[in-house]
């Protein structure tokens, strides 16, 4: 029997390695520390992504989230795709996402609920864990430099799309504005109009020259 | 039969030295189980008398036991993990579930299942090295796992559990130094549940004769050397090289598997057959 190179790698046990060793490293991390997680003693969340070709599992115990690749026994199962879990955020859609086959629940939701919850309450003092590491001036310096590094960022997602937009709009004319398509828009409906009352008043005649003759 | 009372942990236990009957094979053709010699069996590529083989792979144990889990890790370069990760993974194990780590050594899956198994649960973490055991037992209790773990030093021959009692078992790379592999797995049928299941990690054979080729040259080159330097002990590590080339590949074990009586036995290769897990259940 053959196997994939995906699975002859194990992709499946590294990604939920490393997805284990990153959610019990935030959980260490938050200030609220890991008590969000005692109501969920012993309960596993499966999620099954069309992305992937397997699922992952996440269950408690000790304070902590073990995420395995088995989906023999679970308490919630979901069924979806990267983009919906992202939109599961607005409660309001779940029902949307159901019916529109986006998604589908398996068990009891209110498992999937407390997870959720566990990652939205998630609240971590990154610079006051650094400063624990490399000491306070770095971590400032450090903290000043992201800051930075963050509005030019920030300032980069707005202005290159407005400066592309300007170059092949107006520069180089490769692309028409919203206003001329609306415009061309109009300007077609009403030749097409005048197309057709002329269609009409044509076929009057012909009707008329016809009666006459 | 050599009979020996040990009191380890939680649990006393009867240890049978138990004896066996295995013939020594060509080692580029390692296979099975043919018990063509019955005062003899294989320590590696060594031809040894049946008794003392385990007196033998004990002493290789006893002497890499500190140093194993480095071992491990330079020798697989972390892949061991994944093997184990995967066999985890495969278990099915839940919460309440009863589990057999058998040749645990320093208790990796030990470690995991007591985690996923809770409170209700419970772990047997049983090898018979008890040097593996002292080793597997002191990291477990320094990482706090003590509540559902159990320490039992067994022969995996002779199982000194009742009918019917576990899960899950796992052996992961312990069958191939047990004496005779097929009580063993007969053993390991009887102690196991119905609907219970048995996981063997283990080396096999490469899928491909190219990496076969390459992986000779590094077990039998590279490995005991890195054990020489690291382990200070050559001659155990070129023994772990041998005892892989005599363990059966992958169809061989199978077909033990299904002699002893499991059924739906299925093996998956890992790493291009470098290691094969084997599952089988009891009905």
């Amino acid at each position: 029997m053959r196997q994939t190179i995906s699975q002859q790698l194990m992709f499946a046990q590294t990604l939920s390695a490393a997805l284990e060793t990153l959610i019990n490293q935030f959980l260490r991390y938050n200030l609220h520390g890991t008590r969000a997680l005692k109501p969920l003693s012993e309960k596993t969340l499966t999620v099954k992504l069309a992305e992937l070709s397997f699922p992952l599992s996440f269950s408690v115990s000790d304070e902590k989230i073990h995420v395995t690749t088995n989906d023999e026994h679970y308490n919630c199962c979901l069924i979806t795709s990267i983009s919906t879990l992202i939109e599961l955020k607005k409660e309001q859609q779940l029902t949307d996402l159901i019916k529109n086959d986006k998604l589908d629940i398996q068990g009891d939701l209110k498992v999937a609920q407390r997870f959720a919850d566990i990652a939205q309450t998630l609240d971590i003092d990154w610079q006051s864990e650094l400063a624990k590491r490399i000491g306070d001036v770095p971590t400032y310096k450090i903290g000043l430099l992201g800051r930075q590094l963050l509005n030019k960022l920030s300032f980069a997602a707005k202005q290159i799309p407005a400066d592309a937009s300007e170059w092949l709009v107006h520069e180089k004319r490769l692309i028409i504005t919203a206003a001329e398509l609306s415009y061309f828009s109009r300007d077609v409906e009403h030749t097409e109009q005048q197309t057709a009352d002329l269609n009409q008043r044509i076929n009057q005649l012909i009707n008329r020259i016809s009666k006459l003759s | 039969m050599l009979i020996n009372l040990k009191k380890y942990g939680k649990l006393t236990v009867i240890l049978f030295y138990g004896e066996t009957m295995m013939s020594a094979h060509d080692q580029n053709h390692p296979v099975n189980n043919d018990n063509s010699d019955e005062s003899t069996t294989h320590f590696g590529f060594q031809t040894v008398e049946k008794n003392e083989k385990e007196s033998k792979v004990a002493s290789v144990f006893h002497s890499v036991a500190q140093q194993y889990d480095v071992m491990n890790d330079l020798m697989s370069f972390g892949i061991h993990r994944l093997w184990k990760r995967f066999t985890i993974d495969a278990s099915g194990v839940r919460p309440g579930n009863k589990v057999l780590d058998l040749a645990g050594g320093t208790g990796d899956l030990t470690a995991k299942f007591s985690q996923l198994v809770g409170r209700e649960g419970k772990v047997i973490l049983a090898d018979i090295n008890s040097s593996m055991l002292n080793v597997g037992r002191d990291k477990l209790r320094d990482r706090g796992l003590v509540q559902n773990i159990e320490y039992v030093q067994a022969n995996a021959q002779y199982l000194p559990f009742e009918d019917n009692t576990f899960d899950v078992i796992t052996i992961a790379f312990g069958l191939r130094n047990v004496t005779d592999k097929d009580m063993a797995l007969r053993s390991m049928y009887r102690v196991l549940k119905p609907g219970g299941r048995l996981l063997v990690l283990e080396f096999s054979k490469p899928e491909h004769e190219l990496v076969n080729k390459a992986y000779d040259f590094y077990s039998f080159n590279i490995l005991p050397k890195m054990g020489a330097l690291v382990a200070k002990d050559g001659d155990s590590y070129q023994y772990l090289a041998e005892s892989i080339r005599m363990h059966p590949d992958q169809e061989t074990l199978k077909t033990m598997m299904d002699a002893a009586g499991f059924e739906q036995t299925s093996f998956k290769n890992l790493t291009g057959g470098v290691v094969a897990l084997h599952k089988g259940y009891k009905f």
